[in-house]
């Protein structure tokens, strides 16, 4: 069923058009978008059916789709798209919405995808900069998959393509604040 | 002697550490020196975005702080993604003062930005600062009989409202670099494809496909090896090209050479010095084809213009 929010008013394609600053409604349904992403074959609705489910309202069944999720921001589609709308900045605003509220996605690649972000944001908190080696063991531990790309590790550490250790920031403490501030800013939108 | 303002990025330490060292290499010969931002941090990469708007900008928004400390009006970025985080931070602050003013509280102890800082791709750098005339002009081993296949990319030329730099569907500045150092540029469609970029550890069989079809192509426009400027279009290409390989039955053996590499070979510098050893393929096979002269192919393509006057005479 189709809710167009209260009063009749699609407050769900208002949200997305404030956050992400293009106009939906612009859009024309040309598909132009979905033969040009590299990964809307991987995707529950691609751009194109993401774009007419903002228009039509339907909140729900846009923030569960993986789609947002699979968005890779190449602006291979918004260099295309003849109306010019920002479409990856439309699929951004949709996961962080989706995020805000709470909505969660389980399928599994999701879950991967989302782990992935979180493990790698945290390396950052934590050293300044991503520690690459970390960050792959955490990710393979996390995701209960510990073999994943073992066969690339030996060629791959005695190349010295991923080194052991990380040179931390110095002033570590200048990101924690700026992590703690950026949470603060986040929760008072 | 010209200096510029260096963000080298964290996997200039890491996976692309060759891009980073042969980068200074290349400077050198060029009267290029670089400064690094002092305690420069992560710029958030593909992940900040993805999942916070705040942090995403933040995190840039430290080094174009810490950069606008130092004497110099560029900022010269090495990886790919990084540049493209520091260059959309820099064009919505310039843009947005309310953001601006907003983001700028999670750094206050660095200062406040002021959007005095350039920033530019090293690819953008080298192309437009340095220019093909001085690069030309520093060749003492000419690449000459090397097929390469330039490959851009998504982020040094898109979007083109932040970017500003080259076509965002069929750039030629990484081409005409390589033929300024001898060598020849295939025609290559696949220029600004995705490699899968950030899925290389979450989600990678959506890499293998989409990397596989960009080595696919490569192969098919004649190339001996494919030309990059983003660390992470490099390690998708390289690491997982065997995988690759026995997903598709296929052998491509294609190495994956950072741009900056190559320039360092055509500038005379030892083979030693340019990390050669740490590509998983081996890049033997497509030097070998270096001072190779092949023979003029027997039809000669008749050239657009010529066609076009006779269907007029028509």
């Amino acid at each position: 069923m189709i809710t167009l929010g209260s009063q009749g008013k699609n407050t769900f394609l208002e949200a997305v058009n404030k956050k992400s600053g293009a106009n939906v409604l612009e859009c024309y349904q040309c598909g132009k978008c979905v033969s040009t992403c590299p990964v809307s074959q991987y995707m529950d609705f691609p751009p194109r059916e993401i774009m007419q489910m903002i228009k039509l309202g339907l909140k729900n069944e846009s923030y569960m789709a993986n789609s947002h999720w699979f968005c890779l921001t190449c602006s291979a589609c918004s260099g295309r798209c003849p109306r010019e709308i920002d479409i990856p900045a439309v699929m951004e605003a949709v996961r962080h919405l989706a995020i805000d509220e709470n909505y969660i996605n389980d399928s599994k690649k999701v879950k991967e995808i989302r782990k992935f972000h979180e493990i790698f944001l945290s390396m950052i908190k934590r050293y300044g900069r991503n520690y690459e080696l970390r960050m792959m063991a955490e990710f393979n531990i996390r995701t209960r998959n510990l073999f994943k790309d073992m066969h690339l590790a030996p060629k791959a550490l005695l190349k010295g393509k991923i080194p052991l250790g990380v040179k931390p920031l110095k002033s570590a403490k200048a990101i924690k604040r700026m992590y703690e501030v950026a949470e603060k800013l986040e929760k008072n939108k | 002697m010209k200096k510029l303002t260096y963000f080298p990025g964290c996997s200039a330490h890491g996976t692309s550490e060759e891009f980073d060292s042969t980068l200074k290499l290349v400077l050198k010969t060029l009267d290029v020196e670089l400064e690094d931002i002092p305690d420069w941090n992560c710029c958030g990469a593909t992940s900040a975005h993805v999942m916070t708007e705040n942090l995403a900008y933040a995190l840039p928004l430290r080094n174009l702080v810490l950069a606008e400390k130092l004497e110099n009006t560029t900022m010269g970025i090495a990886c790919a993604s990084c540049y493209q985080r520091m260059k959309v931070t820099k064009v919505k602050m310039d843009g947005n003062p309310e953001l601006a003013k907003r983001i700028n509280t999670t750094v206050v102890e660095e200062g406040t930005y002021e959007g005095k800082v350039d920033v530019k791709s090293m690819l953008q750098y080298a192309y437009e600062d340095i220019g093909l005339e001085i690069i030309k002009s520093k060749v003492t081993k000419p690449l000459t009989g090397l097929k390469v296949a330039c490959y851009y990319g998504c982020l040094l030329t898109r979007p083109k409202e932040i970017t500003k730099f080259d076509s965002p569907e069929y750039p030629v500045s990484m081409d005409q670099i390589c033929e300024a150092l001898g060598a020849t540029a295939t025609e290559f469609d696949y220029k600004t494809e995705c490699c899968g970029a950030s899925f290389s550890i979450s989600n990678t069989e959506v890499v293998e496909n989409l990397s596989g079809q960009i080595l696919a192509m490569a192969k098919e426009s004649g190339a001996h090896a494919i030309v990059v400027a983003c660390p992470l279009c490099q390690s998708n290409l390289d690491m997982r090209q065997p995988d690759i390989e026995k997903l598709q039955g296929v052998k491509y053996d294609i190495p994956i050479f950072y741009f900056t590499q190559l320039m360092a070979l055509a500038f005379g510098y030892p083979i030693e010095q340019l990390k050669f050893p740490k590509h998983i393929v081996p890049v033997e096979g497509a030097l070998a084809n270096i001072g190779k002269v092949e023979p003029v192919p027997e039809k000669v393509k008749k050239p657009i213009k010529a066609v076009e006057a006779e269907s007029e005479v028509k």
